[in-house]
């Protein structure tokens, strides 16, 4: 049986992040693929190693605590994404695998998994965000007040569009098996290209997506899309 | 203190709000409270202070509208006379504008008292601007997070709201966050027991819930559809409900805890019961209208505690639902930890934000027969359906799409 595993969804699931996890599932079994949800929360220990991992995003007074129970597992966290599971981060939570995030009381040590650091943006970032990554454009929603300052020779996920992302004209970061980004909530529904491209790098072989739901979430993503991208 | 040198004010503001009117019908309402904020910044503060039997503060992030009706009921039955506020009218200018409206111009409105409620936000902005009889604090929810950001800064904003009680603070004891407030005034605690907690299998939605039930205060003992069992004082009282819900009972006992603190020996149970019986079902909460010759049931989503809640409480075998989501909704991400499977099958989808809400069902694995972004046209396709099979057709929807279906409808 393989797995996604949500790390701690009690504290990274505030705009639905953690929801990514049941996304890919539920493309996995539209692509005719077996996978099932686990959450590990907090104060457990994964049980097996998952083919594919969701970070979701904390709210600073938690983050924390979700420092807290990622350094628990840290270990292990490092041994899968050397092995190459996919990673999907979202907010604080790539804050959290960077080397440090500085906050207004003071910095705090990240996991130092990510080559980079978090630190405040001039302003909150709140509304539409759009890059333009690999997968294509990604659309979403942002509302963040930190951005992530990658080491050099670090790639980013993408270019902003629209939105600030991270500032300084980039959103997210790729490292190895880990994707990070601030497009926040079901960010894998409306881009199912980005779902996929996780999905096949998880099980290793590309995936096709077929059947009446899978039809009609994509058509839906793709109006939301349309209609964003028209709008700006 | 209210006086006579507020009436260049007052007139200032009706003559605002004469003109705002001539220019549009029903329009213009918080405009004369903007104009009167900006020549007398006192106003509000003044006229809040000068009801004889004080001002009395309900906030929350949940809830608020109902308890203060609830409240309001309740001490009218009782003789008193009440000034409250329109629920839309949750903003200082809104409020000063309501509050005009009824003035003298000299400032002083003639009621007993004053049951205002109030947005967290601005309750905590206007804070220092007023003295409370009493303070009701309803929950904390991790909602509005665009405006609010987190649970904790709701907390911190409630507390500020709490300070100002110089009597006494009823707040919700199954609400943890709202359990470590310490306000100065007497704290009065209400909650549900154990049993009628375990009903709710997720909860009650609050940011975090205490570990351990009250044993004193005010308590709601059963909920068993619009029917619970509050006891109050020792007297176990039964509570016809608004709507069904145990979160329409934790309402109740909240108003009822406030209504018999400002009451004291004069709190009479049976016309307590009695107000909160005959009040209007609540609109768009479970509330059936009888809509073109059928029954339609209006579910309102307020927030994911609420969607949450009005879900796990749909009859599951329901095969004529329409769901709507609207421009109100700025980012549906924070509805996605809900979990709506429980709706099975959606024959429409509706609302500017129907992809978006269309999506989560879908991955959710409730069928989405149909989407269509217009809600005239939605509706008028829902409404034209064959009867179900089950129960009634249900409309789940979120406050905006709630009003245009109300004014497609030409219900008041």
């Amino acid at each position: 049986m393989t797995t996604v595993l949500a790390l701690f969804p009690e504290l990274t699931d505030v705009n639905g992040d953690a929801q990514n996890a049941l996304v890919l599932a539920k493309r996995a079994s539209w692509a005719g693929l077996e996978m099932t949800v686990e959450r590990l929360h907090l104060g457990e220990r994964p049980a097996a190693k998952p083919i594919v991992i969701v970070l979701g995003s904390t709210t600073d007074p938690a983050l924390p605590y979700l420092l807290g129970a990622l350094a628990g597992i840290r270990d292990t966290l490092q041994d899968w994404i050397a092995g190459g599971v996919p990673v999907l981060a979202v907010g604080t939570g790539v804050e959290a695998l960077s080397r440090s995030v500085l906050l207004p009381d003071g910095r705090r040590d990240g996991l130092g998994l990510v080559p980079a650091e978090a630190s405040p943006l001039p302003a909150r970032a709140a509304g539409d965000l759009v890059v333009r990554a690999a997968e294509g454009e990604l659309v979403g929603y942002e509302n963040h007040s930190r951005g992530l300052r990658l080491d050099p020779g670090v790639q980013p996920l993408g270019a902003v569009r629209r939105g600030v992302g991270d500032g300084q004209g980039t959103d997210g970061v790729r490292h190895g098996s880990v994707l990070g980004t601030r497009l926040h909530g079901p960010v894998l529904a409306k881009n199912p290209a980005l779902a996929d491209a996780i999905l096949a790098a998880a099980v290793g072989h590309p995936v096709v997506v077929t059947g009446g739901a899978a039809a009609a979430a994509d058509a839906a993503a793709a109006r939301i899309r349309t209609a964003l991208l028209a709008s700006g | 203190m209210s006086s006579i040198r507020y009436a260049p004010a007052v007139i200032l503001g009706r003559g605002v709000r004469l003109a705002a009117r001539l220019r549009r019908a029903g329009g213009g309402s918080a405009v004369p409270g903007l104009v009167v904020n900006r020549v007398a910044p006192r106003f509000l503060g003044d006229v809040l202070s000068s009801f004889p039997e004080g001002l009395v503060v309900v906030s929350g992030s949940s809830g608020k509208s109902t308890t203060t009706k609830m409240l309001v009921e309740i001490l009218e039955a009782h003789g008193k006379r009440i000034f409250t506020n329109p629920s839309t009218a949750n903003i200082s200018q809104g409020l000063t504008s309501a509050l005009l409206e009824r003035s003298s111009l000299t400032g002083r409105i003639d009621a007993d008292l004053a049951v205002l409620e109030m947005d967290e936000g601005h309750g905590a902005l206007l804070s220092g601007r007023f003295r409370a009889a009493l303070v009701l604090l309803t929950n904390v929810m991790t909602d509005q997070i665009d405006r609010f950001h987190d649970a904790e800064k709701v907390q911190a904003m409630l507390g500020r709201i709490a300070a100002r009680s110089t009597g006494s603070v009823v707040l919700n004891g199954d609400d943890a966050l709202l359990g470590r407030l310490n306000p100065t005034a007497e704290v009065v605690r209400f909650g549900v027991t154990g049993e009628v907690l375990a009903q709710a299998p997720r909860g009650l939605g609050y940011a975090e819930t205490s570990t351990a039930r009250i044993d004193d205060g005010v308590l709601v003992t059963a909920v068993a559809g619009r029917d619970a069992t509050i006891v109050v004082g020792g007297a176990a009282l039964t509570v016809r409900l608004p709507a069904r819900g145990i979160h329409y009972a934790v309402d109740a006992a909240g108003a009822l805890a406030a209504a018999q603190r400002l009451l004291g020996t004069a709190f009479d149970a049976a016309l307590a019961t009695a107000a909160l019986a005959a009040m209007e079902p609540v609109f768009g909460r479970g509330e059936i209208v009888r809509v073109q010759g059928q029954d339609v049931e209006f579910v309102l989503v307020q927030n994911p505690a609420s969607f949450q809640l009005n879900v796990d409480e749909l009859d599951e075998r329901l095969d004529r639902v329409m769901v709507a989501m609207g421009s109100d909704v700025r980012d549906p991400s924070y509805f996605w930890p809900v979990d709506a499977s429980r709706i099975g099958t959606a024959a429409i989808v509706s609302g500017s934000k129907a992809d978006e809400i269309a999506l989560q069902l879908v991955y959710q694995g409730v069928e989405v027969e149909r989407i269509e972004p217009d809600l005239a046209v939605a509706l008028d396709a829902f409404l034209a359906l064959p009867t179900p099979a089950h129960g009634i057709k249900t409309i789940v929807f979120t406050a905006d799409s709630m009003r245009r279906i109300r004014s497609h409808l030409g219900l008041s």
